[in-house]
């Protein structure tokens, strides 16, 4: 099951192919990720300074941390996402992406639709549904740019040049359908013929949970699947199980969106339902765990001294984590103290970041030299980098758990005045924008290091194959 | 896994599955809840929310006010929402308070309190007027709030001199602009506290009322 059977020479025809499509997603993503990053960081200290930008109506609190949200998710997110299926869908099925050119009709409408929808929030069109906060009409701008990208992975997909059909595939072919399902679903349920009550909660719920959990995890999954076993030269330990972990993962997922209604006034086996998809998840998350973890084991230090497989590797970290995340979350006990809390927030913000994020940085770092022939310009921008994201992760993930817990029982405490909690919470939400401007200085380090490697102008570097490694974190040295 | 599309045919099942055993059954069981006539007093529960409030709802949707606060109060026996101290509603809410409102925004996030109720805690519209101009103002002697931000751009400030001075204009005190002018509420900011009033499940339907008491302990239940 060696997805890199095909040839170098094959190879490098492939990534011609893929390289301006790639750039132009990635770059957009990369810009994204600044600027959404500026608005998260911005957005949060907010909460621990409330006069800060709120005397102008399109930089309040309520209409900026959406923003934020959607531009990382929709902008840095979903770019990064088309870029790399692209490019590994292409690579896995042997053939070369063709007529890239209306790719980057999709990546203008996709990047034009992004910033009519973020003016639409800030200047007061918010509908307030989360992560469907962009008003209705840049639904169909955003689905017709995803049409294209989808339609591009799909074809390539279809007209593969391989025998088999590699795990990575199977992950990118199901979020490239499930992605505009639940997006043009949701949309329809709750705009075009809106459902009453609280079914638009629940709703929401099911977006949310999806875009998550089919569409962001399993672009992930496809990054660990393909990496792990291409760095390390070997193949996934226990391959034979990893059908069972897909569909496992995709049915347990499609149905745990409930899970995030625990204790609202939805008919009960909504969460039930929820919290019973949550456990069974387990069982496809120990799968994942048997192939990935079983492919790592004995090689750590190799995983060590390859920058995408430490990445990757904290990626699979924070998968684990997401699903233990879910699972608490789904404990009733623990959702009594720990809901509507920063702990609450935590399990998307691990999928999204520590999990997806992370596997996209070392996709990066893989793809990026070899489309473009060029070294990274700056070992030391890649430690900062590096650095920064690992130690953040680190430190929101152990600080908002506690804090989260801390916040959780002082709101169920009665005899706690609100004001108390509040002014509890304020130390940590000021940790929060530290931990975001930490991660933040990495981005910008990374978005140095991309500039220098994309921009054309730029013609240090030739080889394709003469990797020269920086000296504490080495590039890996075959293709 | 070789045949594409075998690989379709499961994928499409999974979300099609989800959707028809979620959202499908869910909208089939609660979709068409109605509302409830008392047959006491003859009146349809709940009651439908005026214009204006609904005007201001529009107004909550568009501050994104969802960010910070959650309008849904939990049962008993799960979180404390009904304890005194807290005491963020009367009574759990239900699925059948909701269908009054065009959007439902049940929020996610609690940096500031549910407001399901707040119309029943608060109701002087003089307070909401000074929670958005001036959060940490004081009403009745008490600071209102601790780290939300101020609206201000929902108020018209301007000099008294020269002109009729408004009726509708509300004093802030030292959170004021000072002597001689006056602070006026927008008609977005009338609507937003028009709908923070209309904001109150105060009747308790007999159909689902023994939702929300607490579980029978175990020894009792053995006598009825």
């Amino acid at each position: 099951m060696n997805p890199s059977a095909n040839n170098r020479s094959e190879q490098i025809e492939i990534d011609a192919s893929a390289k301006w499509p790639v750039l132009v997603f990635f770059g957009s993503a990369l810009l994204w990720l600044l600027l959404g990053g500026l608005m998260q960081l911005a957005s949060s200290m907010q909460l621990h300074q409330p006069g800060f930008l709120a005397s102008w109506p399109w930089t309040t609190h309520g209409r900026l941390a959406p923003a934020a949200q959607n531009a990382l998710v929709y902008g840095w997110g979903m770019n990064a996402a088309f870029a790399f299926g692209l490019w590994l869908m292409a690579r896995l099925s042997a053939t070369t992406l063709r007529h890239g050119g209306w790719l980057f009709v999709a990546a203008i409408f996709w990047n034009v639709g992004l910033v009519l929808g973020l003016g639409g929030i800030l200047g007061g069109y918010s509908t307030s549904f989360e992560l469907l906060e962009m008003p209705r009409f840049v639904t169909f701008l955003l689905l017709a740019a995803y049409a294209l990208v989808g339609v591009w992975g799909v074809t390539t997909f279809s007209i593969r040049n391989t025998e088999n059909v590699y795990a990575s595939q199977w992950y990118l072919f199901g979020a490239a359908f499930w992605f505009p399902w639940l997006y043009a679903v949701a949309q329809v349920m709750l705009f075009r013929a809106p459902v009453r009550g609280v079914l638009q909660p629940v709703v929401n719920a099911w977006y949310v949970h999806g875009l998550y959990n089919l569409w962001f995890v399993p672009v992930t999954l496809a990054a660990a699947y393909y990496f792990l076993p291409k760095l390390l030269g070997k193949s996934i330990k226990n391959y034979y199980l990893s059908p069972l972990a897909f569909w496992w993962l995709a049915i347990a997922s499609a149905f745990a969106g409930g899970s995030r209604l625990i204790g609202a006034p939805v008919p009960v086996w909504i969460p039930t339902l929820g919290i019973v998809a949550n456990m069974l998840l387990v069982v496809g998350v120990v799968v994942v765990g048997i192939n990935l973890l079983g492919t790592l084991a004995g090689s750590y230090g190799a995983a060590r001294s390859s920058l995408t497989l430490r990445f990757v590797l904290v990626s699979i970290l924070g998968f684990f984590l997401a699903a233990a995340l879910n699972l608490a979350l789904s404990m009733r006990e623990l959702a009594a103290t720990v809901q509507f809390t920063v702990f609450d927030g935590l399990r998307d913000w691990v999928t999204f970041y520590a999990c997806f994020s992370t596997a996209m940085f070392g996709a990066a770092y893989f793809i990026l030299p070899r489309l473009t022939g060029k070294e990274w310009r700056s070992g030391a921008l890649i430690k900062v980098h590096a650095g920064a994201t690992t130690l953040g992760v680190i430190l929101m993930v152990v600080g908002l758990a506690y804090a989260g817990w801390h916040q959780g029982n002082l709101l169920n405490e009665p005899t706690v005045p609100f004001r108390d909690v509040t002014n509890a919470m304020t130390f940590w939400f000021a940790y929060r924008t530290g931990v975001l401007g930490l991660l933040l200085v990495g981005h910008v380090a990374f978005l140095l290091n991309f500039i220098w490697i994309s921009c054309p102008i730029n013609s240090q570097g030739t080889a394709a194959a003469s990797f020269r490694t920086p000296p504490a974190l080495s590039l890996e040295g075959h293709a | 896994m070789k045949n594409g599309l075998a690989l379709f045919l499961g994928v499409f099942a999974t979300l099609a599955l989800s959707w028809a055993g979620l959202l499908l059954t869910a909208h089939h069981q609660i979709g068409g809840l109605s509302q409830f006539k008392d047959p006491a007093d003859e009146t349809l529960y709940p009651q439908p929310t005026s214009g204006l409030a609904n005007q201001g709802r529009l107004v909550y949707q568009d501050l994104g006010c969802v960010t910070c606060h959650t309008q849904q109060v939990r049962q008993h026996g799960f979180g404390n929402d009904l304890e005194e101290g807290r005491k963020w509603g009367e009574r759990g809410s239900y699925a059948r308070d909701y269908i009054r409102d065009k959007v439902v925004l049940i929020g996610r996030n609690r940096i500031g309190p549910d407001l399901r109720n707040v119309g029943v805690r608060i109701p002087e519209p003089e307070y909401f007027y000074k929670l958005l101009y001036a959060p940490e103002s004081k009403f009745a002697g008490q600071t209102i709030a601790h780290g939300m931000p101020p609206y201000r751009f929902l108020f018209d400030v301007h000099a008294v001199a020269g002109r009729q001075p408004s009726t509708h204009a509300v004093n802030m005190g030292r959170e004021g602009p000072g002597a001689g002018f006056e602070v006026v509420p927008t008609d977005r900011a009338v609507a937003l506290v028009a709908y923070l009033q209309s904001l109150k499940d105060t009747y308790d339907y007999p159909t689902e009322r023994d939702r929300n008491k607490p579980a029978p302990a175990a020894k009792e239940a053995g006598h009825h």
